[in-house]
């Protein structure tokens, strides 16, 4: 039952080297896991805020009244899971298995080609430049550098981070914290990293393998940490 | 009358008899033979092979071996390359580079295989170690250039440095830049896998130049086409050479410039690289191809005609990596020009499209091994194959050591008679009598692991995918299947009953990988009471698998021997399970 709505649970040590979501980790531990989920799915249901892909502020903006407690757990569009009949693999259960986005509905690690393999195949069968959209600023043909637009609430000026530099969420979100701590004096631990998916779902930073999240990634902003 | 002899002779002559016995197997057998033969030989081993390195932990192995130079080491399971294992499932290095460290600081040689190895890691090694002469890292991760900066400027006697399929956070070109003025002793550079694109041009000319000894180079993909004659000029003693992106504005200066250049290289035996290629400057290498004999164009996209002008012109090859563009055509041609050809690779250029976008089919395969006598090792991924062109190549290539064939649509059954490819595949095991390595694919019941059972007995190494009907196929692949080493297993119906009958046949191996069976929860929990020198870890993302029925299957499970007992690094979705019939959390 717990699994029909397709979340999957974050292990705690996904979401550890990221100092921002603090806040959030130690409130899943209390609330032990599933149960929590489902409430959090309940409440979404109830708000009706989801038939279709939200924008950022409907996303955070009417949750945060009704899940006080906890904010981290949110999942944007869940109860879409059953409508979406899009072939999307979308990090539901173990996302680690997931090879690429791309490949829908492709059995995992099948053919066995070598992870090293598959990339070099993929910047040579397409080349990204057809798909940036305003926020992935720019990309190389060959995806050497990932540009992305990083906002901070409160903060007037966006920035443009490559993420390719970056090989963990540890060492994006130092980077970002030096960056940021530039614009405007914060406690880090008022915050929270999220991101808008390829799919234009906003979501939070941490909960899948990063190099996952480096495909997917379109654009992010720092919000404040309701909880 | 032999325990005479064996103390006749002093150890000092002993040793010197050992030191021209190099395999591993060897020197385990010549341990066994008394207890002041294993005295001996531990104290004289020079190289270490660990294939897991959980079996055994770095404090054994250097309380064992005092004096060893070289090591290897292993990490994740095989089929981490596609992606199966999560993670950090573990396969951490610095545990082994810190005892070593503290061990003995004339450790030269480093060889490591699908490990983690962080840039602590490399500066451990840069400070401890000071005559380190060799580092291979194959398909790990974990590090940057910053960890190599460390090896380059620390490590004066470097002589090898080869990071094969590695993942690298690539922060920075100038990492080669750390390699001293004064440094001179590099024999061997892969640096295939890095990404950088302010690649430091100069500083790799630099350092090729005065490297005069320089016999193994392999560029990455940012080093642009009209930069190799440069580099080349000055290492005409290359022997091994990886050019970089292989495309450039069709230019007959640059053309002629990197024929000129490649005409002088009259050592040349092996070429790799060729990414993005383009058919103009392919002729460019005709000059050195009458000598190659091993030749790496998986990443080329040209296409079959043009593959067939450049292996024409390759007769003394011996080891061919190719994408699919060369379709049977292609290895027609192959099979009339490379008469001396032993190893065979083709990769899909199209592995996730629905239809074929190639003409390779099974005949390309028929045709090499009718053609090559010589032929022993092949990697084959197609779209269609039936019995009888398996039997074919069986017959005709008896000398196959390595067999291992994707056919890309799982369940693919023969496409003349629509059966499964258990008689094909049974004919490979039949009369390839020293097989040790099979990957197998395409429709098969359980029928095909009778006959692997029944005949692979030189079998080391087994991969199994979507097949099979019952738990008999993997029994029968236990219990005949004598020389097995390593076994790995995804989305097959076997279950508890054959793991749990062959128990005692896992302490004979090195590992067992299944994932996506039927093996429960309950029997992995019994298999980690009843075996003792057997880590069974229960690898699982939806949670502790205790919160789930105990007859539920596991979603992956991984056995392998070990001295070392459960091990202690292990993220929060891995269990091991052990004798005290709980469960082991890290």
């Amino acid at each position: 039952m717990e699994l029909q709505l397709g979340l999957a649970l974050p292990t705690p040590n996904m979401l550890k080297g990221f100092d921002l979501n603090n806040h959030g980790l130690d409130q899943l531990k209390e609330m032990g896991g599933l149960e929590a989920w489902n409430k959090a799915a309940g409440c979404f249901a109830d708000k009706d805020c989801v038939k279709s892909k939200r924008s950022f502020e409907q996303a955070f903006g009417n949750f945060t009244e009704e899940c006080r407690t906890k904010p981290l757990l949110l999942w944007s569009g869940q109860p879409n899971e059953e409508e979406d009949h899009k072939d999307q693999k979308k990090a539901t259960f173990s996302t680690t298995d997931e090879n690429d986005a791309e490949e829908d509905d492709q059995v995992v690690g099948w053919p066995p080609i070598k992870t090293w393999r598959k990339k070099i195949f993929q910047q040579q069968q397409q080349p990204r430049v057809g798909r940036a959209e305003n926020n992935r600023v720019a990309e190389n043909e060959n995806g050497r550098s990932i540009y992305v637009k990083v906002k901070m609430e409160g903060v007037a000026i966006t920035r443009k981070i490559d993420i390719k530099v970056y090989h963990s969420y540890q060492s994006l979100t130092n980077s970002l914290i030096t960056m940021f701590t530039k614009d405007k004096e914060c406690n880090e631990d008022d915050y929270i990293l999220t991101y808008q998916d390829k799919e234009g779902d906003w979501l939070i930073a941490g909960d899948i393998p990063w190099q996952n999240f480096v495909r997917s990634v379109q654009r992010m902003e720092i919000v404040r940490n309701w909880g | 009358m032999h325990k005479k002899m064996a103390f006749s002779f002093p150890d000092e002559v002993l040793e010197h008899v050992f030191s021209f016995i190099q395999s591993d197997k060897d020197r385990n057998a010549v341990s066994m033979v008394c207890k002041s033969w294993y005295e001996i030989e531990r104290w004289c081993r020079r190289k270490v092979f660990v294939g897991n390195c959980y079996a055994v932990s770095p404090r054994m192995v250097i309380r064992r071996f005092p004096e060893f130079r070289s090591i290897e080491l292993k990490g994740k399971p095989h089929f981490a390359d596609f992606n199966l294992v999560p993670d950090g499932w573990g396969g951490y290095v610095f545990p082994w580079i810190a005892e070593m460290a503290g061990a003995y600081p004339w450790l030269e040689e480093i060889r490591l295989k699908r490990m983690v190895v962080t840039d602590e890691s490399l500066e451990l090694i840069a400070k401890s170690f000071k005559n380190f002469k060799v580092l291979v890292l194959s398909s790990c991760e974990g590090f940057s250039t910053d960890g190599l900066a460390a090896i380059a400027a620390s490590c004066k006697n470097l002589k090898e440095l080869d990071l094969r399929d590695c993942e690298v956070d690539d922060l920075s070109a100038h990492w080669l830049s750390h390699f001293p003025e004064t440094y001179t002793s590099l024999v061997s550079l892969n640096i295939s896998c890095l990404g950088s694109d302010e690649a430091s041009f100069s500083a790799l000319e630099r350092l090729v130049r005065r490297c005069t000894n320089l016999k193994t180079l392999r560029l990455n993909r940012a080093v642009p086409l009209d930069k190799i004659a440069n580099i080349l000029r000055h290492a005409p003693q290359l022997v091994e050479f990886g050019t970089g992106t292989y495309t450039a504005d069709v230019r007959p200066d640059v053309y002629s410039d990197l024929a000129g250049v490649f005409s002088s290289c009259k050592e040349l035996k092996s070429l790799s690289g060729f990414w993005d290629v383009i058919p103009d400057y392919v002729p460019a290498i005709y000059p050195v191809c009458s000598k190659l004999t091993s030749l790496n164009l998986s990443y080329a996209t040209i296409q079959s005609p043009d593959l067939i002008k450049l292996v024409s012109h390759c007769p003394n090859l011996q080891r061919l990596l190719v994408l699919d563009y060369i379709e049977d055509s292609g290895l027609e041609v192959l099979a009339s020009s490379c008469k001396d050809l032993q190893e065979l690779r083709v990769f899909p250029s199209d592995p996730f499209g629905a239809e074929p976008n190639v003409s390779l089919t099974e005949q390309g395969l028929v045709a090499v091994s009718l053609g090559c006598p010589k032929l022993q090792s092949v990697l084959y991924f197609c779209r269609r194959m039936s019995n009888e062109a398996l039997v074919t190549i069986a017959r005709s290539r008896p000398n196959f050591t390595r067999f291992r064939l994707c056919i890309i649509e799982p369940k693919t059954a023969d496409y003349l008679t629509l059966e499964p490819l258990d008689v094909g595949f049974g004919a490979i095991v039949q009369y390839c009598k020293d097989l040790r390595r099979l990957s197998l694919s395409g429709l098969l019941t359980d029928r095909v692991f009778e006959y692997i059972g029944t005949y692979a007995k030189k079998l080391e190494m087994l991969s199994v995918a979507f097949a099979g009907d019952s738990d008999l196929g993997l029994h029968h692949v236990l219990s005949g299947c004598e020389s097995l080493r390593k076994l790995e297993i995804r989305d097959c119906p076997f279950g508890d009953k054959a793991l749990l009958a062959n128990a005692a046949k896992l302490e004979t191996m090195r590992s067992l990988w299944m994932s996506s069976c039927a093996v429960s929860f309950a029997a992995c929990k019994l298999l980690g009471q009843k075996m003792p020198r057997l880590n069974v870890e229960v690898i699982d993302e939806r949670g502790p698998p205790d919160s789930r029925p105990e007859n539920c299957p596991v979603d992956k499970l991984y056995i392998y021997r070990s001295i070392a007992g459960p091990r202690f690094d292990m993220p929060p979705f891995v269990w091991t399970m052990d004798e005290d019939s709980g469960l082991r959390l890290s």
